[in-house]
């Protein structure tokens, strides 16, 4: 990996998104991650390379994440900083310059207003090159249903936070599996677990981003 | 609770060991409505209603020790409402409140609300007061100033996401958050205390506490949990089912004295890490278990928890977190003839 991406790399594992950030407060006044990718894509850096250097960086920081070596605010802002880099390369998938692996349609299911889950796993999942379509919280079934239709091939996932909100969770899952049979959906949140999973009909349970991660690069081999 | 189930509370609080195993659960609108046979908006709405269900509990269950016991409350919409939160009520769902600062500028301008007359908190005490005397006559008492805490009530006023990111990247702004928020909390605890002189106990929820690490829960969680509990009542309650490693050491810290925990959390470690000076309120598998399991699984779960401590003092055994909604009655006497 070039300097500048080994820049691009730690910027987004610190969370450090551009010069003016206040955090992390031990590299304040330094470049961030929204300055090396701009310096990157300027000195012509190949965009794949870019992009490989966010998901390193987001699976460094998944991985302390899975080990409680950092917690949700450390991951948040690494996923800002990602976000400040996938900026630059925007007009590079949009010319089709860079392929994503997929779509992941993505939603906090109706009734739960929680946002933590569902937008950890979607920063780290377009981190790792996937198109993520994410539909907000309280989500109702329709418009999953909709956003299959409009993404044919997607994979879907279903975030909850609330014990209360795994019964509307279940219904979306059924229904999505009695009119699109075939479209893999991942569910995860506080309330979830395997066997919950299982009982809903879902194909997966992510515990956390990095799982979430692997089942989706799993279905494109 | 009655004389007796509190003065049995306080016992075991000071490490005293009772006749027979103790438990007690935390209940609400997730699980009461609908074991009690009512839509969750009857329940939410009709103060009848609402007396009757939480009765029924306490008269098929008389041996156990529900938690705060009477809470009068609005779900997730409770605190957020005094702060102007637009509340919704779903036909037969749990409610939810919208957030009120869209962006952390906002904070600069908000107010401490007056928890006497804004949103729904003057609806909750009054319930509480036309109910007494039927629950003083029922041979209980309301015992708890109940809150959800300050990390969360930040959490529903801006958003999860953008509070967790408020503390990293304008740490001023989300202390003044919190000092807002810790400003009323103290308002409504006390009025609460004042309307009710029977109060003993003080119940925050807070389950972003189990999002931050270490150096987040020392700067923004800490101090305003130490100021909360620093009040002259005899329990200390904190639920925060949500991972509790960073938080439980400092539990005595904050005065915290009764905590109800998450279920993944192993009992013993926790008495470890807090030097069994708090008692624990857990903790088999709330929904697993507790609710989705056969009454003999989950009497083969209750007897497992009992079996796997090391020192069954200060503990009261429960599920992790509140009682999940379908939880038959049945599943409940399993669990309480576990405890045999």
């Amino acid at each position: 990996m070039s300097e500048l991406m080994d820049k691009i790399c730690l910027c987004i594992e610190r969370g450090k998104v551009d010069k003016k950030a206040p955090y992390p407060p031990d590299m304040m006044n330094q470049d961030g991650a929204d300055e090396y990718a701009r310096e990157a894509i300027k000195a012509g850096e190949s965009p794949d390379n870019i992009l490989a250097a966010c998901n390193t960086a987001m699976e460094r920081i998944g991985d302390k994440f899975s080990r409680n070596e950092v917690f949700v605010p450390e991951l948040l802002m690494a996923a800002r900083a990602m976000n400040g880099v996938m900026e630059h390369l925007k007009p590079f998938f949009q010319a089709g310059n860079i392929k994503t692996k997929g779509t992941f349609v993505l939603g906090t299911v109706a009734g739960d207003l929680h946002d933590i889950g569902k937008n950890l796993v979607s920063m780290v999942v377009e981190g790792n090159g996937w198109k993520v379509v994410d539909l907000g919280v309280d989500v109702k079934t329709d418009k999953f249903l909709k956003a299959i239709e409009e993404h044919p091939g997607c994979a879907v996932g279903l975030s909850a936070l609330l014990t209360t909100t795994m019964a509307n969770m279940a219904a979306t899952v059924k229904r999505i599996k009695e009119l699109h049979a075939d479209t893999v959906v991942i569910v995860g949140g506080a309330p979830l677990s395997h066997k919950a999973a299982k009982e809903m009909g879902a194909d997966g349970y992510a515990a956390n981003p990095q799982e979430t991660v692997r089942i989706l690069n799993s279905l494109v081999g | 609770m009655t004389d007796q189930q509190w003065n049995n509370l306080l016992a075991i609080i000071r490490g005293e060991t009772l006749d027979a195993r103790p438990s007690g659960f935390v209940i609400d609108c997730p699980w009461l409505p609908n074991w009690y046979g009512v839509n969750i908006l009857d329940y939410f709405s009709n103060d009848e209603i609402w007396l009757e269900a939480n009765l029924k509990a306490i008269r098929e269950f008389p041996d156990t020790l529900f938690l705060p016991g009477f809470w009068s409350e609005f779900g997730m919409c409770t605190e957020p409402s005094a702060f102007g939160a637009r509340c919704s009520f779903p036909a037969n769902e749990f409610p939810h409140a919208h957030k009120v600062i869209h962006s952390a500028e906002e904070i600069d301008s908000l107010e401490v609300p007056n928890p006497a007359t804004d949103g729904l908190l003057p609806l909750v005490l009054n319930r509480l007061r036309l109910a007494e005397p039927k629950i003083k006559a029922a041979g209980h008492e309301i015992r708890f100033a109940v809150a959800r805490g300050p990390l969360n009530i930040a959490s529903y006023l801006m958003g999860s996401t953008e509070f967790l990111m408020a503390m990293m990247m304008t740490p001023d702004r989300a202390h003044r958050l919190m000092r807002v928020i810790t400003d009323f909390l103290n308002a409504w605890i006390d009025l609460q205390m004042k309307t009710f002189p029977t109060i003993d106990g003080i119940f925050l929820l807070d389950d972003i506490i189990g999002f931050i690490g270490d150096t987040e829960f020392r700067t923004f969680g800490l101090p305003y949990f130490k100021e909360l509990y620093d009040k002259d009542v005899s329990v200390k309650f904190l639920h925060n089912d949500a991972p509790c490693r960073v938080s439980a050491p400092y539990l005595p810290e904050i005065g915290v004295n009764l905590f109800n925990m998450g279920f993944e959390v192993n009992l013993n470690e926790l008495k470890e890490v807090t030097g069994n000076r708090v008692t624990m309120l857990g903790n088999i598998p709330p929904r697993d278990v507790l609710a989705s399991a056969t009454p003999d699984e989950v009497e083969q779960a209750t007897r497992a928890l009992v079996e796997s401590l090391d020192d069954p003092s200060r503990v009261i055994f429960s599920c992790g977190g509140g009682m999940p909604p379908g939880v038959s009655s049945e599943n409940v006497q399993a669990f309480l003839r576990g405890l045999k």
